[in-house]
């Protein structure tokens, strides 16, 4: 193994371990902050961790008609998630693993668990699972392609489908206010909002199992297994804020590993991540959920304005 | 013979003297079982009646037979009518109207259940009370059965749900022990996809057995078990109990006793529609909305423990007046805590019904048509939201609503938007209500003596617009004096029917908030 393929490998393992370490907190931060907006005090900024920990510690419990498939789900849902941190650039304007691929394989490993849960949320038997596994796949079908819309949109402004090298390039660039990003932005910010299961597209604080989207196909775990579940689903959610922050506000990442410029580079993303969760936090406080079947419409216009950035690359 | 005695005799085309006066608003007449069917054709067509209740009683020891009682409200005559016929207990069944009349469906299938009386020619003649493993001859609200009968349950397979078929159609069962703090009960959804063809709803899970209890309690005892029916509704039951057991002890309640049973009684319905309006809000995830709500009431609570010391106005009701009295100092408290209450709620109905994405998922949501809400005999928030102008507090008023001005809210639409609109109207109306009552409580005492022995043999009927709608108690006593039947019924009962109607047609997530549009009661509706 070459010194470089070493050295890439610590490196994703590092940031892997940095993701999985931070998600807890930006969830509970959406909490809490929705919490003072409705005047409750909220949970301790911690509370994540605590929860991980409580569910980590207890047995997993499992139906008697699931099979392999039901214990395989929340691994593989987990594994595909922590592997997607390693193609993101995070502090460093470079991916850890950039040279396995770029944006396709991101999208196709993000794609894969969402497979294996919903998969798995099938086996059990169980309508809530079905019913979560079905919406899902619903709103993946639109959100998938408007994704890769909007990421295109991006990386077609370099002409690379490598994020580490997009983002490279970008950060040499400076801040783009060109339209194109502008509506690319817009739409993958959408895509955000039905891909980490917020309200208006889903509910994460419901106990509504007939509403569920996300929820419904965790319905059935308990445990660890849970714990996996809502780990990832946390790491997801701070990889496609990290992807967002980084592609259309390139300011502050790190092109070295000069401890300066990392520390600056911590400071900036974990700015600029809370900056956009607090967007995230409106958008749920000042909106109901929408009804089901206008979801399709909401994730359609975020494929239309990915369409429109991609459009106007050309002009 | 009153003038009311005199028309409902000529509508009724019976001889003179077989509608009898029972009570001030309240009209008896004896029919014979075969004169049933043309008789309630002619209640509700002739006297525009509104059945409230169908129930049995077991009279053998008496008169040597059981008795089935229909009571209809006569809203322009400002009276209840009674018809009650004696059924021979060697051949138990009486003629159904429930196929010209679907309120009775639930009632003539429950009398079936608990009295082994069927209902003749009934359209779908299947236990509606009575869960499958419940031995086929234990009637329970027989005479005969003891309460304190261990009744072995009898193993069999599950409950056989109507099919639903077609290609892609399948069945959703949810409960009947659901998440977050509510009731049992099964809702058996036959989806094609998400939208809902069939519901199916099974109820019953707790059944306590409080009519037959009734029979067993001293009569004045009665009322702690009457305010425990259903949790929300204490004032309601509580003081429809005492309603009857006044009536039939003829005890005049004095104005002022009157007058804070009504507070009472509004400030129960103001409490519960707002924390209506705020799960409303919750399950469409309009979280602001709802918390402000659920701060809203908990003020509410406040104001209701400081001043007549429990936080959901249990044990305030006594029989012949109210517990305690209203003390200047609390009349202002209360006045000042119902100022900044309205103030706040207007600005929550205003966020609400002009947020887009929250009109959006309640308009059109859940209708329940004026047609099957009349065909189906719905009472209460849910009639008014589907334009049928109902309330009893106007109609046939009790306590000292004869004297107030309010109006009763009336929405056409039948969706979820007309249920929120119909409470969120009827919090103002209460709102002027309750300054009406508190500008000019009456200066007498606030309870009349009750006498120690009610009168043997006699019945009376009790009835109160509760929040939710009415809530009737049928008290009759045995020839000791004693209670030997007390028919309790829930506006839940009558409209978890709408609910089942109301539902088909809609997707599957929208189910919840259609449910807390109507939020029936489970332990009203099983008792």
């Amino acid at each position: 193994m070459s010194v470089e393929a070493l050295l890439a490998l610590v490196a994703a393992l590092l940031q892997a371990g940095g993701m999985l370490a931070a998600a807890p907190l930006l969830r509970t931060g959406i909490k809490k902050m929705k919490a003072r907006l409705q005047n409750r005090q909220g949970p301790p900024l911690l509370q994540g961790y605590y929860d991980l920990a409580k569910l980590l510690g207890k047995e997993s419990v499992q139906s008697e008609t699931a099979s392999w498939v039901y214990a395989a789900g929340p691994r593989a849902y987990f594994a595909t998630v922590v592997a997607a941190t390693t193609l993101v650039p995070v502090l460093v304007a470079a991916a850890p693993l950039e040279a396995t691929g770029g944006i396709l394989l991101l999208v196709g490993t993000l794609a894969l668990g969402r497979f294996a849960l919903a998969t798995a949320a099938l086996d059990t038997g169980s309508p809530f699972g079905g019913m979560g596994s079905s919406r899902d796949m619903t709103i993946a079908a639109l959100a998938e392609p408007a994704l890769m819309l909007g990421l295109f949109a991006s990386a077609l402004s370099v002409g690379t489908m490598n994020l580490g090298v997009l983002v490279r390039d970008l950060v040499q660039q400076g801040p783009s206010w060109h339209p194109s990003d502008l509506l690319a932005f817009a739409g993958l910010f959408i895509i955000v909002i039905a891909e980490t299961g917020r309200i208006p597209v889903d509910n994460p604080a419901t106990h509504l199992e007939l509403t569920m989207i996300h929820e419904a196909m965790a319905l059935e775990y308990a445990g660890p297994d849970l714990a996996l579940v809502e780990w990832a689903s946390a790491v997801k959610e701070l990889l496609y804020l990290t992807l967002l922050v980084n592609l259309f506000l390139p300011v502050g990442i790190a092109t070295g590993f000069a401890p300066g410029a990392l520390l600056v580079a911590l400071g900036a993303w974990a700015g600029k991540v809370f900056l956009l969760a607090v967007a995230v936090t409106l958008v749920e406080s000042t909106n109901a959920k929408l009804r089901l079947f206008r979801v399709p419409e909401l994730v359609s216009v975020s494929l239309g304005l990915a369409f429109l950035a991609l459009a106007i690359r050309f002009l | 013979m009153t003038s009311n005695t005199a028309s409902v005799t000529a509508a009724l085309h019976v001889p003179e003297g077989a509608v009898r006066d029972h009570h001030p608003g309240e009209l008896v007449v004896d029919v014979h079982p075969d004169a049933i069917l043309d008789l309630t054709d002619r209640v509700s067509q002739q006297l525009g009646g509104r059945l409230l209740s169908l129930f049995a009683t077991d009279d053998r020891a008496r008169t040597g037979a059981f008795g089935v009682h229909q009571v209809w409200s006569l809203p322009q005559r400002q009276t209840f009518l009674r018809l009650s016929a004696s059924i021979d207990p060697a051949a138990p069944s009486f003629p159904s109207i429930a196929q010209k009349h679907p309120a009775a469906n639930w009632f003539e299938r429950e009398v079936m259940d608990f009295f082994g009386v069927r209902p003749d020619g009934h359209p779908n003649p299947t236990r509606v009370a009575l869960h499958d493993d419940w031995p086929g001859g234990a009637r329970a609200l027989r005479k005969d059965f003891p309460d304190d009968s261990q009744v072995p349950r009898e193993p069999g397979d599950r409950h056989p749900f109507r099919p639903v078929t077609g290609e892609g159609v399948f069945q959703v069962p949810v409960g009947p022990v659901h998440a977050g703090i509510i009731e049992p009960g099964h809702f058996r959804f036959g989806v094609a996809g998400e939208p809902v063809l069939y519901l199916q709803v099974r109820l019953f899970y707790v059944h306590k057995g409080i009519e037959k209890r009734f029979e067993r309690l001293p009569w004045r005892h009665g009322l702690f078990l009457a305010e425990s029916i259903s949790g929300d509704t204490a004032v309601g039951h509580a003081l429809a109990y005492a309603h009857a057991i006044e009536r039939l002890a003829n005890v005049e309640v004095p104005p002022r006793a009157q007058a804070l049973r009504v507070v009472l009684l509004e400030l129960e319905r103001i409490y519960n529609h707002t924390a209506d309006i705020g799960a409303l809000a919750t399950d469409v995830a309009f979280t602001v909305s709802a918390s402000r709500a659920q701060a809203l009431r908990e003020g509410l609570l406040r104001a209701n423990d400081r001043v007549f010391g429990t936080r959901l106005l249990r044990g305030t009701v006594a029989l012949g007046g109210v517990k305690r009295d209203l003390q200047p100092e609390d009349r202002e408290a209360l006045r000042s805590a119902l100022r900044a209450f309205e103030k706040e709620f207007d600005s929550l109905i205003a966020l609400l019904v002009d947020s887009g994405t929250f009109t959006d998922r309640v308009d059109g949501t859940g209708i329940l048509t004026n047609q099957a809400a009349r065909d189906l005999g719905i009472v209460g928030v849910a009639a008014r939201a589907s334009g049928i102008d109902a309330d009893m507090r106007r109609d046939h008023p009790h306590d000292a609503y004869e004297d107030l001005l309010f109006k009763v809210p009336v929405e056409d639409g039948g969706d979820v938007r007309a249920r929120l609109m119909v409470r969120a109207r009827e919090v103002e109306q209460s709102l002027v209500i309750l300054h009406q009552v508190l500008d000019r409580l009456p200066d007498t005492p606030c309870a009349a003596p009750v006498p120690d022995h009610l009168p043997p043999g006699a019945s009376a009927l009790g009835w109160v617009e509760a929040w939710r709608g009415p809530c009737t108690h049928w008290v009759a006593t045995d020839e000791r004096g004693e209670v030997a039947r007390v028919k309790v019924t829930d506006p839940s009962f009558l409209n978890w029917p709408g609910l089942v109607h109301a539902v088909p047609g809609n997707i599957v997530p929208d189910f919840p908030v259609i449910n807390k549009s109507f939020n029936l009661s489970y332990s009203g509706n099983d008792r």
